[in-house]
């Protein structure tokens, strides 16, 4: 390759030496000829002159001197100089073929890096193919006593580790801050394949009963805390109400599923009982990872943690009993729920790459053919056939390499624009590049069609003897017409797939938006605040939700405020087990499933600043106190599924197994409406209801209605008011968390309908291309029709009939390969089916009025040919 | 064998036979052809020099820049083996087919 490239180099070199001793040597040939003549006596400058006149000329003796001596690389550069030329004299075609590659190139380009990357590449851990990811069930995570289980008696993995995302307060600076945080078993980043940038990282050592506490920072938090990597290790940072010693900081960009500023060790939170992790029935957010050892399959590894739930289930019958385990690759986990999506935006790239590509045949195939005549004269003027191909080899890969290299930009333009715009849960968002391999996947894709398309007609059309185009004239020779009505088919049939994909999509975002939460969530401002620590006692946190609630109602633009500790549409943070009396464990083992519910603790007031409407009873108020009698407000689903055909109000519900009741017995006192808790695209699910100061919490979020704009940061000034060593965080409206909470839809949605526009556009330009061409190349046919007496009429069913063919057989293959790629929109549609006959139905109308009116246009100039001029231009 | 052609063949034919006699520089070959064809197989000085290089090209002569009177520098051209190889072959063909033209000329006279 190397040697190569020299050889070349020492060439060009070469060759402008060789140059120089050309007009040396002409120049050394007319002097002695000079000299020659002047001895016969010849003046000096008749002897210039002879010399001259019998070298025939020193330019063209030295150009035909030169062109001896050129090599291939030559020939290439002088057809690379005319190859540009005829580009830039038919600007038209070669902005719509630029504009078609850079388009197919840089979307394709973009958008497969980004599937790519979050879908394909391996995550970036250290054999990652062999990580998987471990909970009790699917959406769960585990108990700390199963995972220790677990790992003691599994013998697929090297090891099983785990984590438990949480969130610290960091006690520095004039605020505390809130900070993201992973604890973390000791084990983890060596399960993980983790190497540390600076320090090490957690070892046994750490979680000795008499070891100091110790932390490993993000490299982003270590920089932003410390200056820099090296300057963290070995200080001490004030975490919650603890001190810890920064021992490592991890590489710039590590994450594990969220990102987290500070990595702590679960162990001692264990034995501290942070959080009740003792329990076996606590299984929260704490998630294990596993590697797997050399040669083991998932499958076999989820057998055998299949049975060890068993044997747990038959050994804890009271907590295990029912309790299953998840097993997935750990990359399964990570790409979640964007998979779905993802596949379906890259999908539509390539269908729309597709189009281009097919425009661009279309394209090229008629640019030969309207140049059939120029090829003709060349072959008659003794250009030979690989002449004429290698021309149109240069002109075409011209194209495609500017084609490419703008396409590259613009593709790392819509990468940046669609990393901005993706939904921020996204996972491996951080990881997403440009990927070199995919743009020279897609450029060689255009090339090759730009090759096939462009060259074989050329091919042919070099066969065409220079003699019957010369006589000809014009030498328009009719252009493969059924190649190009194919093409036109494969263009509609590709555009029928994208716009019933975008049909779909924006069906079920109008579903979407006509969806009735249950409240309006309109105006409504959320925070999230902390009280964690021995300084919280419950008796101060419930002074504080009060007055906080005061003084967030005094803020001027607020309409009404409280406290919970869920916020609707993000889904319930505490779901709970609850018993009713008179029903024991037998019946509702009977029934199938224990009674539960999401639990969501809220200060008076909630309802009314929700604006979730009160069905019965009451809504909860200043006689609620934390030691008046323990009351419930339940909802709508509740009320339907425990006391049909009875009153609600009165009864009593009580948290936990019936054997292990956990709080007190409550009286309910209200029924409210559901609300869409779990999501805007769930069902309604059951909520018991009590009042925050009931049963404190440490986490809770102000909701807040407001009147138009109310700035933030009186908002939190009012919680500070209250006690400003209470860190705020987290703060948005409902309205972005519905938004949010789409956003994977919307990114469908819209992907698919510029795709979908784009793609009709591009079919009725196709469409249009191919019957004008027709009705061009037709003119005299048209012209001795119309001279024969038939009707415009006639003329227009002419170009029109066959067209039409051509459409329907398009639209409904498009329809058939619409329902076939139904399935992969499956979970991404909401309140319509894949196979929706209405969408279907409504795509395949605005597709074959668009297409008729693009074969109409071209059809009725037809009609206007003047069969006089048209004969006489024969 | 088209007109050009032949004529071409002849052209490296006869600079081929002149270097056979020793390495020389573009004008004294283009004197010595003078010379040899007596003016009765004229070739153009604009040809030679083109012919000379796609010989060279061909691998039948090889060239050196070499200084010569005064201050200049003259390519001197020496017919290398396969220009001798090729030479002989040409001229066999040639008294052979100049052979043949005479005895057609000359039968029956």
């Amino acid at each position: 390759m190397i040697a190569r490239l020299f050889a070349t180099l020492r060439g060009l070199l070469g060759r402008r030496r060789i140059e120089g001793e050309i007009v040396e040597e002409l120049y050394d040939h007319l002097e002695r000829e000079i000299e020659a003549h002047r001895s016969r006596g010849v003046s000096a400058e008749e002897a210039r002159r002879l010399a001259l006149r019998d070298l025939g000329g020193l330019p063209q003796t030295l150009e035909s001197t030169r062109a001896v001596r050129a090599t291939w690389l030559d020939t290439v550069w002088r057809d690379v100089g005319y190859g540009a030329r005829v580009l830039r004299r038919s600007p038209r075609f070669t902005a719509t073929a630029l504009t078609l590659l850079i388009l197919g190139i840089g979307s394709t380009t973009a958008i497969v890096s980004i599937a790519y990357t979050v879908l394909v590449r391996p995550l970036p851990y250290a054999d990652a193919d062999r990580l998987v990811f471990l909970a009790e069930q699917e959406g769960s995570g585990i108990a700390w006593p199963n995972f220790d289980d677990w790992r003691r008696r599994a013998s697929s993995f090297e090891g099983i580790a785990s984590s438990l995302a949480d969130a610290v307060i960091l006690r520095s600076g004039p605020f505390p801050q809130a900070l993201d945080s992973l604890s973390v078993t000791a084990d983890f980043f060596g399960i993980l394949g983790a190497t540390s940038f600076q320090g090490r990282l957690f070892d046994q050592s750490d979680v000795r009963p008499d070891a100091a506490p110790t932390a490993v920072l993000s490299h982003a938090f270590a920089l932003r805390e410390f200056g820099s990597a090296l300057a963290a290790i070995g200080q001490s940072i004030s975490l919650n109400s603890g001190s810890y010693t920064v021992i490592g900081v991890l590489p710039p960009g590590f994450r594990y599923m969220t990102a987290a500023h500070v990595y702590l060790l679960l162990e001692p939170q264990v034995a501290a009982n942070y959080r009740t992790m003792q329990g076996r029935r606590n299984h929260t957010t704490l998630y294990a990872v596993g590697r797997l050892k050399p040669g083991v399959s998932v499958t076999s590894a989820r057998a055998e943690m299949q049975n060890i739930a068993a044997a747990l289930a038959l050994q804890y019958p009271d907590t295990n009993k029912g309790s299953g385990v998840y097993v997935v690759p750990l990359s399964d986990r990570v790409i979640g729920d964007m998979a779905p999506t993802l596949t379906v935006v890259a999908g539509a790239v390539v269908l729309l790459m597709l189009i281009a590509c097919v425009n661009l045949a279309g394209l090229l195939l008629n640019k030969s053919a309207s140049r059939a005549g120029e090829f003709g004269i060349r072959a008659a003027l003794g250009g030979s056939r690989w002449d004429l191909i290698r021309q149109l080899l240069i002109e075409q890969a011209l194209l495609v390499f500017v084609g490419g290299a703008l396409g590259a930009v613009v593709g790392a333009g819509m990468l940046a624009a669609l990393v901005s715009i993706a939904p921020p849960e996204m996972p491996r968002l951080n990881e997403i590049r440009v990927d070199v391999v995919m743009l020279s996947w897609t450029t060689l894709v255009s090339g090759g069609c730009a090759f096939v398309f462009g060259i074989v007609p050329a091919i042919k059309a070099s066969g065409v003897s220079g003699q019957l185009v010369a006589r000809s004239g014009r030498g328009s020779a009719r252009s493969a017409p059924a190649l190009r009505q194919g093409l036109m088919l494969a263009e509609i049939a590709v555009a029928t797939v994208l716009l019933s994909g975008a049909g779909l999509m924006v069906h079920t975002m109008i579903r979407l938006a006509r969806v009735d939460p249950g409240f309006d969530p309109h105006n409504l401002q959320t925070l999230k605040f902390s009280l964690t620590g021995p300084l919280w006692p419950d008796t101060r946190k419930q002074v504080f939700y009060e007055a906080v609630v005061d003084r967030l109602r005094a803020v001027p633009g607020v309409d009404n405020a409280a406290l919970t500790y869920s916020l609707p549409i993000l889904g319930s943070n505490w779901w709970s087990v609850f018993s009713v009396p008179g029903k024991s464990a037998e019946h509702w083992i009977s029934v199938g499933e224990f009674p539960n519910a999401g639990m969501v603790p809220v200060t008076a007031g909630y309802f009314e600043t929700l604006r979730i409407p009160l069905v019965k009873g009451r809504y909860f108020n200043q006689s609620d106190t934390p030691d008046s009698l323990p009351v419930a407000i339940v909802n709508s689903s509740v009320a339907r599924k425990y006391w049909v055909n009875e009153d609600p109000l009165g009864k009593q519900v009580r948290q936990g197994f019936p054997a292990e009741p956990f709080g007190p017995w409550r009286t309910v006192v209200g029924v409210v409406g559901d609300i869409k808790q779990e999501g805007i695209d769930r069902a309604t699910s059951p909520q018991v209801f009590m009042p925050i100061v009931q049963l404190p919490r440490a986490t809770a979020f102000a909701i807040v209605r407001t009147r138009g704009a109310v700035p933030l940061w009186s908002l939190e000034a009012a919680i500070h008011d209250v006690d400003r060593n209470v860190p705020v965080f987290n703060d948005r409206t409902i309205d972005q968390v519905m938004r949010a909470s789409s956003s994977r839809r919307r990114v469908a949605m819209i992907v698919l309908s510029v795709f979908g526009v784009v793609a009709v556009l591009l079919a009725a330009i196709g469409v249009y291309g191919v019957i004008a061409q027709g009705v061009a190349e037709r003119r005299q046919e048209i012209g001795l029709r119309m001279a024969l007496g038939a009707t415009a009429g006639q003329i227009l069913r002419l170009f029109l009939r066959h067209g039409l063919l051509v459409v329907a057989v398009g639209i409904a293959c498009g329809v058939l390969m619409a329902l076939a790629a139904a399935r992969s929109l499956a979970s991404l549609v909401f309140g319509v089916t894949v196979t929706d006959p209405a969408t279907l139905t409504a795509v395949a109308a605005f597709l074959t009025v668009v297409t008729l009116v693009a074969c109409y246009l071209p059809a009725r100039s037809a009609t206007r040919v003047d069969p006089l001029e048209a004969l006489r231009s024969e | 064998m088209n007109k050009t052609q032949l004529l071409q063949g002849t052209l490296d034919l006869l600079i081929l036979r002149i270097l056979e006699l020793g390495p020389n520089h573009g004008w004294g070959i283009s004197n010595r052809l003078q010379q040899i064809s007596n003016d009765g197989l004229k070739t153009s000085q604009g040809s030679l020099y083109p012919a000379l290089h796609r010989l060279e090209m061909r691998g039948e002569v090889k060239s050196e820049m070499t200084a010569s009177e005064n201050n200049r520098r003259a390519r001197v051209y020496t017919m290398t083996r396969s220009g001798r190889k090729r030479l002989n072959h040409e001229t066999e063909v040639w008294e052979a087919f100049a052979l043949s033209m005479r005895r057609v000329l000359e039968e029956g006279r």
